[in-house]
């Protein structure tokens, strides 16, 4: 699959714990096409965060390649601009108000000008958070923390969206809510979204399913 | 701005209403270092700067000496006034009286004044408190403030007079005393000499000493801008043998050696304070990084590289050093402003502000800041406040990302 944005071959993840090794990740193949939508589910503690780490090239693999737009190159610099990240947790900084946290992907990659600026309030309004943008994230709800998570992940126009649970920490409603959001945000801009989910209704949505089960997809 | 420094800005002074407590805290320690070791410096070289002044006030900035006296001193002094540099020149003669008065004696320094040529080298004349130097000739005196206290002598008081001349030319018969009025009284703010010395004219003084026509010394009063160094080696130059010429810093180089010694020990003892305030920075951030581990996390998944990370912190540390310095030199110079209000202050709750002016030479607190010292003070708080930013740094570094988010 020559246009895959993502493709890995063979990943393998061994963590020691104590003197046990435990193998997550046992030959893990994945190739996904641009504007996808993949849900990866699976049982608690099968691997679907050391998975999507991997992917992210946040971790190393013990074994296999991975590519991202046929390049192996997954380093700090690239990640900037190809990846967009959500996490269960929202990891906003406490510090900077809403719309700082969405300008700080840019601000990794560049000194912010008045068009990022601009970006970055689209994109709060787009997530329905025009009204709070110089709120701090203390004065946050959960569900608003990660509309701005949402936000951020999406302001370098990334070419791939990694979530993981990212309505982990929410309820059902506002959960939904989210999933509407990434879905939405990746059909309009035709990011390809890989998603996380516990969630068999949120799962449904996407346009491909996999169930990773004993360290591969089954 | 790169984002390491604005993050590293915004979590030293959020915005929003926390009180950032952390930098504060920081902040203040290293402010308190830097002001102690301004404060402390800036009296301890007040003393030095305090004793030149009252050298060249009086004396001018060089001596001529001579061994023994020196004999044709209007042709010294003439030369003298030709060297280029030189400002003004005056003979002196100078010894130890015994004055007595109203049966209380006293042993001052007594100093002889060439009235014709002392204005070009010392004024006096704003030294005076009481009567006047003008009404000064060959049978009155003027006296320094504390003498005439301690004595009890009014301005046209007459006084008794002794000289070790005396003893020698006694002859078995009674010494007999020479009476002279007080004719003003002085007040340089030094308290050595102004607890006891009595001025007098040249002419008096050679009477008084025996001395005939020759005189101790020739005081030499120098341009301003020119190097007293480099005038006194031009002064010896045309000089007769026998006869040298002394910068202020030749007569008293062992004092300054002592002066200056002590203070670079005090300099050295109180930059401890800033090394403590550097630790007390450090253990600050590394908490904070322990805090923001997960952040840190994120911000490597956001695509920051580990220096960035690091420059972050190390930052903090920076600014904290920065605005700590800046802060304690601002509040040193203000201490320094009003140090004479602080020690006022605190001797009237203590008492012993007598004890102090007569312990201290001065009735003041001198101060004088150089500015190597600033340099010194400067660079050392902010290298130490670096360092502290270092270690915290490359803690935040070594973070990989994926565990610092696993972090609870
Ligand atoms: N750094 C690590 N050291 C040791 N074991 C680890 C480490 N990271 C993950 N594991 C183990 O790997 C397994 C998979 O963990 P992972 O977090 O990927 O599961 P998960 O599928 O995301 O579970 P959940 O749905 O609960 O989030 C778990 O058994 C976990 O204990
Ligand atoms: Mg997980």
């Amino acid at each position: 699959m020559s246009d895959a944005i993502l493709s890995a071959r063979g990943l393998k993840k061994t963590f020691l714990s104590g003197d046990r090794r435990i193998e997550v990740l046992r030959g893990v193949d994945l190739a996904v096409g641009a504007g996808e939508t993949v849900a990866i589910r699976g049982e608690s503690g099968s691997g679907k965060s050391t998975l999507l780490n991997l992917l992210a090239g946040l971790d190393a693999p013990d074994a296999g390649t991975l590519a991202w737009d046929g390049s192996p190159d997954t380093g700090a610099a690239r990640r900037v601009t190809f990846l967009g990240i959500v996490f269960q947790s929202f990891y906003l900084i406490p510090e900077l108000d809403a719309l700082q946290n969405v300008l700080m992907a840019a601000r990794i990659r560049k000194a912010p000008a008045s068009a990022e600026m601009r970006r970055a309030r689209t994109l709060l309004a787009r997530v329905g958070l025009a009204e709070r943008a110089d709120h701090l994230p203390a004065h946050l709800s959960g569900g608003e923390r990660q509309r701005v998570a949402v936000a951020r992940a999406l302001m370098n126009s990334p070419r791939l969206i990694l979530a993981d649970e990212p309505t982990g920490n929410l309820d059902e409603q506002t959960g939904g809510a989210i999933i509407d959001l990434l879905l939405g945000l990746s059909a309009e801009t035709r990011t390809t979204l890989v998603l996380v989910t516990h969630n068999a209704a949120h799962a449904a949505r996407c346009s491909r399913q996999l169930m990773l089960h004993g360290g591969r997809f089954a | 701005m790169p984002w390491y420094f604005y993050l590293a800005l915004k979590q030293l002074f959020p915005t929003g209403r926390r009180f950032p407590f952390f930098t504060a805290i920081s902040v203040l320690s290293v402010c308190l270092g830097v002001m102690l070791l301004v404060v402390v410096l800036a009296v301890m070289g007040g003393f030095g700067f305090q004793i030149r002044r009252m050298i060249v006030d009086t004396e001018g900035e060089i001596q001529i000496k001579a061994q023994g006296l020196i004999g044709d001193y209007r042709s010294v002094v003439k030369r003298v006034q030709a060297v280029p540099g030189v400002a003004g020149a005056t003979p002196y003669a100078a010894g130890i009286l015994m004055v007595q008065y109203e049966n209380k004696p006293a042993f001052p320094q007594m100093r002889g004044l060439d009235m014709a040529s002392v204005e070009n080298v010392v004024s006096l004349g704003r030294f005076v408190t009481a009567g006047s130097l003008d009404a000064l000739d060959d049978d009155s005196v003027v006296l320094s403030e504390g003498l005439a206290e301690s004595l009890g002598i009014p301005v046209g008081a007459t006084l008794e007079i002794y000289t070790p001349l005396m003893l020698v030319q006694r002859d078995g018969g009674v010494i007999l005393p020479h009476s002279v009025k007080v004719a003003g009284v002085l007040r340089i703010g030094h308290q050595q000499l102004d607890s006891s010395t009595v001025y007098c004219t040249l002419r008096l003084a050679q009477d008084l000493y025996g001395l005939a026509r020759d005189v101790h010394g020739v005081n030499v009063r120098v341009q301003p801008g020119a190097n007293e160094d480099d005038v006194a080696a031009r002064i010896n130059a045309i000089l007769p043998p026998n006869t040298r010429a002394f910068s202020w810093m030749d007569s008293f180089a062992d004092f300054l050696t002592v002066l200056r010694l002590e203070k670079n020990m005090m300099m050295f003892v109180l930059l401890f304070v800033v090394l403590v305030a550097a630790f007390l920075t450090m253990s600050l951030l590394l908490v904070l990084v322990l805090k923001k581990t997960r952040e840190i996390g994120l911000l490597g998944a956001l695509g920051a590289s580990r220096r960035q990370i690091a420059f972050c912190f190390c930052l903090q540390g920076v600014g904290i050093g920065v605005v700590g310095t800046a802060a304690g030199l601002a509040l040193g110079f203000t201490v320094v402003r009003f140090r004479n209000d602080i020690v006022h202050a605190i001797t009237r709750l203590t008492g012993g502000q007598e004890m102090m002016a007569r312990f201290y030479q001065f009735s003041e607190l001198p101060s004088h800041i150089e500015t190597r010292d600033l340099v010194v003070i400067v660079v050392a708080a902010l290298v130490l406040s670096t360092l502290a930013g270092i270690v915290p740094a490359l803690l935040a570094a070594r973070l990989k990302p994926v565990e610092a988010l696993r972090s609870e």
